[in-house]
């Protein structure tokens, strides 16, 4: 079935070779935005974000009197336009800074509900999701032809219309001992505190930590789910709660956890390899997509079967370094630089992105936080004719401001100590959960 | 680390694996096939060749008798290589497995290769071509003039060589064509007389051709 009328197809896909911002909005967008399904009621121009003013923001009406028009609050999908003479392709400036102009207006004051944001010039478009603080890419930018239109308005309007609420985010490094599942274990702890429903997954067969730190055996095991071709096993049999009282009040706190079985860890990578696509771990999670608001995947570190099927059922990838570990730094600049572009290509949906890197629980002294800066702008330099890593790395630096904010999340012995009692420090220390606060705040919650 | 299939050796369920066109093998072979495929540890060795048609859907494009006895076998999974979606990669994946006899390109095709294409196909039992001459049909089909240009093999039925007009059907197993364009008469049309262009302009039927200049009876044999 044809997404766009015959008319519309015209307006969208024959806009003359140089048509400026302007011509763009009156010719191009009222069919987009037609076929996207939103009547002019619904549609508010130039719309305030409280953060600058956006070209578009779009709403449906909600029941009763609720007139996006009128009221002009909570839009669902903000939309930048460019000229066509303003190029969007992925490699340019003016691209990324029209990625950032969005990423301004979606965090802004007015928009904290807002799912979406598209960038446009007629000839690409890009749509972005929302979740929280973080943005992601949701398509890849798309060059817009005649034979391509109706399956990129399908896309857009498939996104729209039944989004799904978790984001999924995998912790990884290629170096080992970086506190993945201490991450792993205390961020799920923090975001169960605060109401969001979060399902973890320990994705790293041969160590268990996981599985082991909260001490959780499933009824069916992780390796049937991977193995259930024909959806005959129910994922909710595999699916586990781990609860605990929270310490003053009576609250019960649960998230939900998928526990690794030896099954897996009893098969090398390549035969796993001859059983299951790197998209399997995706195609599973996909039927709890809509049960949770945060998924979080445990990966082992070395770039095989599982962090690869990690990373791919990922939309966002947080990386824990330490700065006093030089390989955890060098191997978060290899992840950004080629485990995550690599995935992107398959994919063809502009995800994962790697979030910026974390110096993770240890005392930092000056001079050492001066060495760890020492080796990142290194990392840096030497990656910078393939990509730029500086939003990665420090995601304050700007050309004219050199700041080299890096989040840490401060060293905190009993962190560790509760490993051992098996239960997220999370729930039993107050300074422990200050501290994995912050990491929630800095990435995730708006 | 390879993140998609293709190329990779996979063991496959059986339920996830269809067929598009069915292969007929004498059903004593891929019986007496399958007893052997049904001993405990048994394995196809010889994997199956096949491409996903949709998430996890798989079909078969070579090795289709492998196939047939793992499905005799009530074999469970299935060892397969896993290729891409392309033509061609069915085409060369149905020639490997001598699921399809390759093609010659007749246009450009030496005396030798068309020697042994039809030695091949008149040999072949049951062949719709027995009785005709491969020497003969050979020479004649080699030397015709005109055979960079055929757009069908309708011309071979011209040649006197016994290929007649109910058996050249045959011959598109082992022959394509990609003929050339004739190359443009309008140079030809030049360098004729004006009683030429006339005669041909009779010829073809282009009415007052006696009253045309030469200018004009050039354009029009050469669009006609």
């Amino acid at each position: 079935m044809s997404e766009v009328e015959e008319s519309g197809r015209d307006a969208l896909t024959g806009l003359p070779e140089n048509a400026q911002e302007s011509m763009v909005g009156t010719m191009f967008i009222p069919p987009l935005f037609k076929a996207l399904g939103y009547n002019q009621l619904e549609i508010f121009p130039q719309y305030n974000t409280g953060n600058g003013s956006v070209d578009f923001a779009l709403r449906h009406n909600q029941a009763g009197d609720d007139i996006f028009l009128q009221t002009a609050t909570n839009p669902n999908v903000l939309v930048e336009i460019k000229g066509r003479d303003y190029s969007l392709d992925e490699e340019s400036t003016r691209y990324k800074s029209t990625v950032k102009q969005l990423k301004r207006y979606l965090l802004s004051p007015e928009c904290t509900n807002t799912q979406w944001g598209i960038i446009t010039n007629s000839c690409h478009i890009q749509m972005f999701r929302k979740h929280g603080k973080v943005i992601h890419p949701v398509t890849q930018c798309l060059e817009i032809k005649v034979t391509n239109i109706d399956d990129i308005i399908k896309t857009i309007k498939q996104k729209i219309y039944s989004p799904f609420t978790a984001l999924t985010v995998a912790i990884y490094n290629n170096k080992g001992g970086v506190g993945k599942t201490t991450t792993t274990v205390n961020l799920a702890a923090i975001l169960t505190i605060l109401d969001k429903r979060v399902l973890v997954v320990d994705f790293d067969p041969n160590q268990r930590d996981l599985t082991n730190y909260l001490n959780v055996s499933p009824n069916k095991t992780f390796y049937s789910l991977l193995d259930d071709i024909n959806e005959v096993v129910n994922i909710r049999d595999v699916i586990r709660p781990y609860a605990v009282k929270s310490g003053n009040s009576k609250q019960r706190l649960v998230f939900d956890v998928i526990p690794c079985d030896e099954g897996l860890g009893s098969k090398s990578d390549s035969e796993l390899e001859q059983l299951f696509k790197t998209a399997r771990l995706k195609e599973i999670l996909n039927r709890v997509k809509y049960d949770y608001d945060y998924i979080l995947i445990d990966s082992p570190p070395n770039w095989r079967f599982f962090s690869a099927s990690a990373v791919y059922a990922a939309d966002v990838v947080l990386i824990p370094t330490k700065h006093n570990n030089p390989f955890s730094l060098v191997n978060a600049g290899i992840t950004i630089k080629s485990h995550i572009p690599q995935v992107q290509a398959v994919k063809k949906d502009g995800t994962p992105i790697a979030l910026p890197i974390f110096w993770n629980g240890e005392r930092i002294t000056d001079p050492a936080r001066q060495v760890a800066h020492k080796l990142m702008d290194e990392i840096i330099k030497q990656s910078h004719k393939t990509i730029d890593l500086f939003p990665y790395f420090y995601p304050r630096h700007t050309s004219t401001n050199k700041d080299k904010y890096v989040f840490e999340l401060p060293s905190y012995a009993d962190i560790a100590k509760y490993t051992f009692d098996k239960v997220p420090a999370v729930y039993k220390d107050k300074t422990a959960r200050e501290y994995y606060l912050s990491l929630a705040k800095e990435y995730f919650l708006q | 680390m390879k993140l998609d299939t293709i190329g990779n050796l996979m063991l496959l369920y059986m339920t996830q694996i269809s067929i598009k066109e069915s292969i007929s093998v004498p059903s004593f072979l891929i019986k007496a096939a399958a007893d052997r495929m049904r001993k405990p540890d048994a394995r196809n060795w010889v994997p199956v060749i096949v491409r996903e048609v949709e998430n996890n859907k798989y079909e078969v494009i070579g090795n289709s008798y492998v196939y047939a006895v793992a499905e005799e076998a009530q074999l469970e999974r299935v060892w397969c290589i896993i290729a891409d979606t392309s033509e061609e990669t069915e085409n060369i994946a149905k020639i490997l497995s001598s699921e399809q006899t390759p093609k010659i390109n007749l246009t450009s095709a030496t005396y030798d290769d068309i020697k042994a294409a039809l030695q091949y196909l008149i040999e072949k039992p049951g062949s719709e071509l027995k009785g005709v001459s491969v020497q003969t049909a050979t020479a004649r089909i080699d030397e015709a003039g005109d055979r960079k240009y055929w757009k069908n093999l309708d011309p071979i039925t011209k040649l006197k060589c016994g290929i007649t007009v109910a058996k050249v059907k045959a011959l598109n197993e082992i022959f394509y064509l990609t003929p050339e364009e004739p190359e443009s008469k309008s140079t030809d049309l030049q360098k004729m007389t004006v009683p030429q262009l006339k005669a041909l302009a009779k010829e073809r039927g282009i009415p007052g051709y006696s009253k045309k200049t030469k200018a004009v009876l050039i354009k029009e044999l050469s669009g006609g």
